[in-house]
């Protein structure tokens, strides 16, 4: 049983950095006040980068690569929105539709139709220890990470000035500060941190990158930030409770099959995103409210 | 047509860079030209063949292959504008599609019914329960505030697990016959088949002319009815619209009823018509393509026709450029590049002023 | 003055400060020449506490970090300069108005403003928080600093200023000192003629029927209230901002729903009432928020016209759109409103705020209503528009309609209406009638005082 527990909490640890850091990108692009549903592509342009970059180099150069790929897109994301006005859902679902292709295109032409080659994954540390241990720099990251995007959020003068653009962007301006630029570094630190979630899928979780990745991972760290009412420590938990779900599903399937004649396997799948509906349903109108200047371009003749 | 000048420049800007990129990438202009030109060719027909050896099915397979996956994306791209217009984001056209397809299966092999009737029903079916799945997220957003963007994703990936990972391989799987093992489920009836047009010569079905017949349709409806005027009025400023005695909840179930049901009935269409069951998995992503289509047709009915026909025809081409190393997703890239173009939607504005100001200032 | 605090760039001439010239390109060169603004519409941000928003743009860091003690200590020194008290710790979105203007005040000094620029401030202000305001900023121009005050209240500038100039149509067409000049004179100036005071004829008081009787009605934000507008009456609805005249339209027209009593439109009684039901019943509605609630911008001026009528003739035939009929109304309301440009498909955004708010009173006019429920009508609009959207009230007024006003600038209400009533925190607070107002009294009525 407690051998059980392990492993559950110890693959849960391994697949959790991805949402995390992706559900933290997110939330600091939507606490800026641009909606980020383009996620998933820049976690897969991470994936591919990290994964591509480290045929040649050493892994963890690979990974800043992916994450700068991430940013690359979330980048031209924030510059859609806020130099050109652009849908911000739509400029995401168009990032996600463009990497989709782009990332099936590459792989085609590059290497095989169903991934690249297989790279040395980072190193693992302390595989002794139960639980903590046996896993990746990125998971340590990932633990810290939310702590430490809370305090900026929370303790320091670009947070503050963060939080005021997503609420008044008007309070903003007036003050003397440009809203573009603190939203265009708010969306392209974003894209930083989904990058690296994408990185983390093709050099830590697994080795190499697949063909259909992130596989949705990104719409659910959206979820997770949603759901974490956009707050990083929230957000963070939800990402963690998702992983810890999926970690569930995977481990029954191997371990104990005969659950699924019970329950099938599809349902399980379902679970994560039928509970963040259910969940989404159940909470009071108006309960957990998104910045309420999100999604709206700024206007400085507009008050 | 000058609303439409941004989005035509924006395909065109497109198939330049994927042009680009794919002659960097394949590392030689030839090749990738040849990759384009078989592209047009499997998407318009093969017709110095034609012309030389008199054989028909040199452009009508290509043809009907183009308007096979143009009706599709016709009806998928009309869900999405049609929600747009009302001002709701439909991500969820794909999910929806997906429950309609596993309707449509359904009732084609179940029940067995004079084609008159049974044909209909199928196709009735999809179109109601896509319909009731995005019904789902508009009672959401309008009984519990939960945004349509993220219920109508987070119904996606619960549509594509239960159906796939569950119902298609558990309890609706096809019991295998004899030796081979079959996967998916099982064949439609032959009642339910949409009828082809081309004989043998195209697969091509009756699917595509109704998807025309639709958007047009719906573009009456959005255009020249009380009803269509009152949810493009609720879509532009929905504070107005219900102080001006609009029900806006009844326009905005109303408007997502039957995008739900356009998407179902993209599902109802790939199946009776082209899958004739449902395969293990449908691995076709026209529910999303929808978005694209529907904002590159500048979410009128009639643009999403417009660019669902041309991108349609792109489509069939793709399967041709695999012989030059090229995906055969490659025209998606070009779908979602001209998206992101069209999206700068400040740039057209100014771009589009610019040149009228210099046609006024200019002498004629 | 949105140019001198480097929000638009000037097309050509130059600023000078101190006798010097310099360039304001953009808010940041305005407040490192000294300049502070305090807009009409406050820039706070609501869910920051008042520390936060003052020191926004400049905050205050210790070790990196942003230093909230440091913050709280500039807010009550700055309070204790000019004797009033703030707590810097409150979130600014749970403050008075009054109390929200004294944060954008504090603001602009502890950005070191020597100009303190203050657009239409008493707009939203009672006649106590009116004086208040004028206390500190007295206090101010007393310890070297430069007032700008822009207002169209008249009154407020003969009391308050040292030097008063003129603008119309974006020149300055004449300086005045108050001693050498009389609100008349001034309003003259503004026009450029003599004005037309659309003064209120005696009406027919108590000879007609209440068309509209609300008997004990609550809402959100509105509790037990009950009273009545006699067709050809204009009822005027005074109050600080946010004590519930919003909430009492929405009542009327429909749009928020009841939660106890009910309210009559002519014989009938309703206890819900949809939007749809009220206009059938003869209610027209010119709300506050016209951008949003009364116009689509997207749409051409003829859909406009439409707005609320979209299902009769002559807007529709059957099902369909009665494209003709609806040209030809609306072509007919263009000329008989001097709405420009006279041009029935140009898209609705593309007027200008008076000819938009033209378009809308005329529309809803030519519903001939039975009721007239009017919030704000005049915000925004320069003194000509001003002139004509209240003649436009009054004569409808006179013709037999009941009419509703509801204003936050106590001048229009008590320039229209023939009975004011007084609303604090959603409760009736006093009924007043034409000619036995006490502007003081009225005040005092609606800071909450028992009568």
């Amino acid at each position: 049983m407690l051998q059980l527990v392990d492993a559950l909490l110890s693959s849960t640890l391994d697949a959790a950095p991805a949402l995390v850091f992706a559900a933290l990108g997110a939330v600091l692009s939507e606490r800026a006040g641009v909606v980020n549903v383009g996620v998933e592509g820049m976690m897969r342009a991470g994936a591919f980068v990290a994964a591509v970059a480290a045929l040649v180099m050493p892994t963890p150069l690979g990974v800043v690569l992916g994450m700068l790929a991430g940013a690359a897109l979330a980048a031209l994301h924030a510059w859609l929105c806020i130099r050109f006005r652009a849908d911000q859902v739509v400029s995401g679902m168009a990032i996600n539709l463009v990497m989709l292709a782009l990332g099936t295109f590459l792989l085609e032409a590059r290497f095989s139709p169903n991934g690249t080659p297989s790279i040395e994954q980072l190193t693992r540390w302390g595989s002794g220890v139960p639980v903590l241990g046996g896993h990746t720099a990125l998971t340590w990251l990932a633990l810290a990470a939310p702590f430490a995007l809370h305090a900026v959020i929370q303790r320091t003068r670009f947070g503050l000035r963060l939080r005021a653009a997503g609420e008044k962007p008007q309070a903003v301006a007036a003050m003397g500060v440009s809203v573009s630029r603190l939203r265009f570094v708010a969306v392209t630190c974003g894209g930083l941190l989904a990058g690296l979630g994408g990185a983390s899928l093709s050099v830590a979780t697994l080795d190499r990158f697949e063909h259909n990745m992130p596989a949705g991972l990104g719409f659910m760290a959206v979820a997770a930030m949603v759901f974490g009412r956009w707050t990083p420590l929230g957000a963070a938990a939800a990402a963690a409770f998702f992983a810890f779900g999926n970690a569930l599903r995977i481990g029954l399937t191997s371990s104990a099959p005969q659950v699924l004649e019970v329950i099938p396997q599809g349902v399980l799948l379902a679970l994560p995103y039928l509970l963040t509906l259910l969940l989404l349903a159940g909470q009071k109108r108006g309960a957990g409210k998104a910045p309420a200047a999100l999604g709206t371009p700024y206007d400085p003749e507009l008050r | 047509m000058r609303r439409a000048l941004p989005s035509i420049l924006s395909v065109a800007v497109a198939v330049g860079v994927s042009f680009i990129a794919a002659a960097l990438t394949l590392g030689s202009v030839s090749q990738t030209a040849s990759a384009f030109g078989a592209m047009v060719e499997g998407a318009l027909g093969d017709w110095p063949r034609f012309f030389e050896t008199g054989n028909a099915t040199a452009v009508l397979r290509p043809i009907g292959e183009a308007a096979t996956k143009a009706g599709l994306l016709t009806l998928t791209g009309l869900s999405v504008a049609v929600a747009f217009r009302v001002g709701l984001f439909n991500i969820g056209a794909q999910g929806q599609m997906v429950v309609g397809a596993l309707a449509a299966a359904f009732i084609g092999a179940r029940l067995s019914l004079p084609a008159a009737l049974h044909l209909p029903l199928a196709l009735l079916a999809a179109a109601a329960i896509g319909s009731g799945w995005a019904l789902i997220a508009t009672a959401l957003k309008l009984w519990r505030g939960v945004h349509e963007v993220i219920s109508t994703i987070m119904l996606n990936w619960v549509a594509v697990s239960l159906v796939e990972n569950w119902l298609v391989v558990g309890p609706l799987r096809a019991t295998a016959s004899g030796t081979n093992s079959v996967s998916g489920t099982a064949q439609i009836l032959p009642t339910a088949e949409l009828p082809r047009v081309m004989a043998e010569s195209s697969r091509l079905n009756l699917g595509f002319f109704l998807a025309v017949a639709l958007a047009l349709a719906v573009s009456l409806w959005m255009q020249r009815t009380r009803a269509g005027y009152e949810s493009r009025a609720v879509g532009l400023a929905p504070r107005a619209a219900e102080a001006a005695g609009i029900s806006v909840s009844r326009r905005l179930f109303e408007a997502m009823a039957v995008s739900g049901a356009l998407a179902g009935l993209a599902g109802g269409v790939l199946i009776l018509g082209t899958e004739l069951k449902y395969p293990a998995t449908l691995a076709s992503p026209y529910g999303f393509d929808g978005i694209a289509i529907a904002l590159i047709g500048q979410s009128h009915p009639l643009g999403a026709l417009a660019s669902a026909l041309f991108f349609g025809a792109l489509r069939a081409g793709g399967t041709h450029m695999q012989l030059y190393g090229v995906h055969k997703s490659f025209p998606e890239l070009i779908q979602g590049l001209a998206l992101l173009l069209v999206a700068a939607k400040l740039f057209w504005e100014r771009l589009l002023k610019q040149r009228i100001a210099t046609r006024t200032r200019s002498p004629v | 003055m949105n140019v001198l605090y480097g929000l638009y760039h000037p097309d050509g001439g130059e600023l000078a400060f101190d006798g010097q010239a310099q360039k304001v390109r953009s808010p940041q060169d305005a407040i490192a020449r000294g300049v502070g603004m305090v807009h009409q519409h406050f820039t706070l941000v609501p869910n920051l506490t008042v520390a936060e928003n003052v020191v926004l743009g400049a905050e205050p860091t210790r070790g990196g970090l942003f230093d909230l003690e440091a913050a709280v200590r500039v807010v009550d020194e700055t309070c204790k300069k000019l004797g009033f008290s703030l707590d810097a710790r409150a979130r600014v979105d749970r403050l008075s108005v009054g109390s929200q203007q004294k944060v954008e005040i504090v603001k602009a000094l502890r950005r070191g403003a020597k100009t303190l620029i203050l657009d239409e401030p008493t707009a939203v202000l009672t006649p106590q928080e009116t004086d208040d305001l004028f206390r500190i900023t007295r206090e101010l121009s007393e310890q070297g600093s430069t007032v700008v005050l822009i207002t169209h209240k008249l009154k407020d500038v003969l009391a308050f200023a040292t030097r008063i100039a003129v603008m119309r149509r974006g020149r300055k067409v004449a300086e005045v000192r108050p001693a050498d000049t009389t609100g008349a004179q001034l309003a003259e100036l503004m026009v450029g003629g003599a004005m037309h005071d659309p003064a209120a004829p005696p009406s027919p008081l108590g000879a007609t029927e209440p068309f509209l009787t609300l008997e004990g009605v609550s809402a959100e934000g509105l509790h037990d209230l009950s009273l009545e507008v006699r067709a050809g009456e204009i009822l005027g609805v005074a109050g600080v901002d946010g004590n519930g005249q919003r909430e009492l339209a929405e009542v009327v027209t429909g749009l928020r729903p009841l939660s106890r009593g009910r309210l009559k439109l002519g014989a009938t009684h309703w206890s819900q009432l949809t939007p749809a039901q009220a206009r059938a019943c003869g209610v027209a509605h010119i709300p506050e928020d016209r951008l949003h609630r009364a116009m689509v911008a997207d749409m051409t001026v003829e859909e406009n016209v439409a707005l609320g009528r979209q299902h009769q003739a002559p807007f529709a035939r059957g099902l369909f759109i009665d494209f003709a009929g609806r040209r030809a109304r609306t072509a007919q309301l263009l000329e008989a409103h001097d709405v420009r440009p006279r041009d029935p498909v140009a898209r609705m955004g593309s007027l200008s705020g008076g000819n938009q708010q033209k378009l809308v009173v005329a529309r809803e006019l030519d519903t001939a209503p039975r009721l007239l429920v009017v919030v704000q009508p005049t915000r925004g609009l320069d003194i000509a528009a001003v002139n004509a959207v209240r003649q436009k009230l009054l004569e409808r007024a006179r013709a037999g309609c009941a009419v509703l006003l509801v204003s936050l600038d106590l001048e229009e209400v008590l320039a229209l209406a023939d009975r004011v009533v007084v609303m604090f925190e959603g409760r009736l607070n006093g009924t007043f009638t034409r000619g036995a107002c006490d502007e003081r009294e009225l005040g005092r009525r609606m800071l909450g005082a028992a009568a």
